[in-house]
Parts: structure tokens; sequence; C-alpha cells
């Protein structure tokens, strides 16, 4: 499988940002005259408040990613995600509907403005997560050309010694975090790029000379996302995100990952249905360890749901 | 008395109290506090506000209410109160505060907005919007 070469990932993302800087520059131009008007016209009146744009995203999620977007304080989700098995068996398995599939159950809270926990379970290795998410910047026009988030996740593999055995506690552990960029273009167009770096405490070893053993993956592996959502209803919109990993492996290296589907919200629900490559959900063994390569068609259907209380 | 006439009673009692069981618990007055219904609505009336109630309106108050406020949303038949009909003078008539108070603090059917909406300004948006549907 191919990798795209570092340098032109970074060349591209610089140019997404670039593009997107360009444009609320030139939006920041002319809503200076805008606003010199607003503000001789009211002068006689209170100062007009600038308010972040609203709903780049419409859920937390994008497919795999997570999104730039922190729920208002006091809300309680609930995330369901499952992830059939690669349509590449064809009417043997129903197109992976009845292949081994991978289940994610997750709770989250924002208990302070910007701030999202979380705890989850996934049923590949018994997965625990805990996870936290603060959006450190919001898009504002004219003042802030992008929103920023950052997401960090701790993923335990908490299955018995029966089925996995582990020298040392700490080799269950596994951490993931991630900066993302992302800019509502337009009210129906929103585009986010993730920078991640995934550590995982232990990786196979092998011995490349009598007596000489080195791990066959470095422990740290980066990669890079983008996002994107086109709004063609009010309450329905496709979704894609593409992730590439940057960091070469000596083997193993993993595959990239190609999605794209449908988001459909309310008030309180936001689905996702979508077609992609990665399985494991948990961010960290997806970008350390897929192995379904958009190249050999090896995608696989998938569903998010969550759902939103407000207290 | 005819056997017809002694079941005749019972069972017209029987159908009318059937019948209001279809019958939406309704017209019961909603009284708004004075403080709301003196209030005037901040936001101004132009494009962008209807844009933004309008999209507020799509995600939060259509499925119930309707797209143009008929109260003819998918889920309209499943609730016990009816959503109402918006573009009808005797909704129109009610005062911007008292959308907002309605719209913040729900009743039965009607869900609290205040804090799944918490940015007073946004639900100023709704009601700018739906005096859209006015007739």
């Amino acid at each position: 499988m191919k990798t795209i070469n570092h340098k032109t990932i970074i060349w591209l993302a610089s140019l997404l940002l670039c593009l997107g800087l360009m444009q609320e520059s030139s939006f920041a131009q002319k809503d200076k005259k805008a606003d010199k008007k607003e503000v001789v016209k009211d002068a006689d009146k209170k100062v007009v408040k600038h308010k972040p744009v609203k709903n780049t995203f419409e859920s937390i999620w994008i497919i795999d990613n997570q999104t730039v977007m922190v729920p208002v304080k006091k809300t309680f989700e609930m995330d369901i995600m499952h992830r059939f098995g690669v349509v590449t068996n064809g009417y043997q398995d129903f197109f992976g509907f009845f292949a081994p599939s991978n289940i994610r159950l997750g709770l989250n809270y924002v208990p302070v403005k910007n701030l999202l926990v979380g705890l989850s379970l996934t049923k590949t290795n018994m997965t625990l997560e805990g996870y936290g998410k603060y959006a450190i910047l919001k898009q504002t026009k004219g003042i802030m050309p992008v929103s920023v988030t950052y997401f960090a996740d701790m993923a335990v593999d908490t299955r018995n010694e029966e089925n996995a055995s582990f020298v040392n506690s700490t080799d269950r552990l596994m951490y993931f975090n991630q900066l993302l960029i992302a800019r509502k273009i337009t009210d129906d167009f929103s585009a986010q790029v993730g920078l991640s770096v995934s550590h995982v405490n232990i990786v196979n070893g092998y011995f490349y000379e009598p007596g000489k053993f080195k791990g066959a993956m470095h422990n740290d592996h980066f990669a890079i996302s983008f996002s994107g959502r086109y709004k063609l209803k009010a309450a329905m919109a496709i979704i894609a995100n593409y992730d590439q990993p940057i960091t070469k492996h000596d083997a193993n290296n993993p595959a990239p990952n190609l999605s794209f589907g449908l988001e459909l919200t309310t008030s309180a629900h936001a689905f996702q249905f979508f077609l992609g490559n990665y399985s494991y959900i948990t961010p960290s063994r997806n970008n350390l360890f897929n192995k379904n390569d958009p190249s050999e068609k090896q995608f696989l259907i998938g569903f998010n749901i969550t759902r939103l209380w407000n207290y | 008395m005819k056997p017809t006439k002694i079941f005749s009673i019972p069972l017209f009692i029987a159908i009318a109290v059937f019948a209001t069981g279809f019958v939406y618990q309704d017209k019961k007055p909603w009284p708004v506090p004075d403080k709301f219904n003196k209030m005037t609505n901040p936001v101004a009336t132009n494009a962008d506000a209807i844009k933004d109630g309008k999209a507020i309106w799509a995600k939060h108050c259509q499925s119930c209410h309707g797209k143009n406020g008929l109260g003819d949303g998918p889920k309209a038949a499943q609730l016990k109160t009816e959503p109402g009909d918006f573009s009808l003078p005797v909704i129109q008539k009610q005062s911007d505060g008292a959308f907002f108070y309605k719209i913040s603090e729900g009743r039965d059917d009607m869900p609290s907005f205040k804090k799944k909406i918490p940015e007073q300004e946004e639900i100023w948006q709704v009601v700018t919007y739906l005096r859209t549907f006015k007739k």
C-alpha cells in the first residue's frame, strides 16, 4: 500500500489552512467596512457582540474522527457506534452484515463550557477508553478564522488473562492526542483537519540479527485526517473523512482510511451511516493497526447514533 | 324498557368517552407572566435573523410544529396537545415575549428549550422566524 510523502501532507494541510485564512481575511475586510457602518449607526446603542459561528458540525463525531464541536454545558450524551464486517465477501456474509462486527458504547458529559469528558467500552479487545475534548478557539466572523479543539484519549485493553497475556499491566495502554482545526466555509460546507499522535506502550518485536532485537513498529505514530460535511437539507448532510498515516514503520504499516456517508440530525439525535475502512473505532487502534485498504476496496458499513439530553 | 334502549344509552356514553381520547388535550389557557408579555424582541428583523431562526426551527421545532408552523410535523400525531397553527391571527396576536416565554419554559408536550438553547438571542431569532408564518 502507498503512503503519501509526509512533506506533501504538511504542504496540503498548510494550503488548506492558508486558503481558509485568506478567505477570512477578505471577509474581514468587508466586515470591517460593514462593522464600521454598524458602529456608526448603533453609536447610541449597545456594542454589537461578535458571536462564534454556529453548527460547524452537528455531532461530536464525523464517522471515525471527533469534530471540533463540544455540546453546550450540562449536556449528557450517549453514543452507539457499530461497524460491520468488510463487504468484500459479498453474499457469503451478506456484504459484512453477518460477519463479526465491532461495537462501542459511550457516555459523555459537558461539565463546564467547552469541555467534554467521556467513557466508552468497545468490543474489540474489550477496550475501555477515557477521553476529553476541549474547544480552545471558536470561529468568529472577523475575529477568528477557524475553530480549534484538542482531543485526548486513553485506551485500556481490559481482557482477562485467559484471553490476552500482558507481561506488565501498562502494556494494556494506548494513547491518542489530536488537534482539530475546522472552518465553516459556507452555510452548507464545513471542513476540518486533524493532526494526531498515537502512542502504544508495547509493540511486537523481531530479531533482525542473532541476539539483536527491535520493534516492528515505532511506539509513536503520527497521522493526519481531512474531514468534510456538506449540508443537503436542514437536517441532512453528506460526510466524508480521509485519514493518512504519516509515520513509516519497519513492518505492519497501517492502511489509510477513506470513509463517506450520510448524516441525519434532529433536536436530540444525530445518525450517521457510512462506508469506510476503519473497523476498530478506538482512534489509536484505528490509526496504528488498520489493515483494511481502500485501494483493495476493503470497505465496511457502519453507523453512529448519538443522543443528547440537556440538564 | 326495550333492550335497544337499555344498550343505546351506555353505548352512547362509551362512544363519547372513546371519542374524546382522539381529541387533542387542548385549548387550556397558557398564562404568561407580565414580565415576559412586556418584553420586546431585541433581535432586529432582518434576513440574517430570519435565516438563523429558520435553521434553529428546522432542527428543534419542525418535527412537531411542521416546516411552515402549521402544526403538521411528523411527530404531531403522537402528541396529546395540538401543536397549533402559527399562521392564524389568534396565535400571532401573542406578544414576542409570550412566544419567548413558551419556548423557554415549555409545558406538557412542549419541551423547555432554555437549556438546549442557552443563548437567549437564538430563542429570539426563532420568535423572529415564526412571525414569518403569519398569513
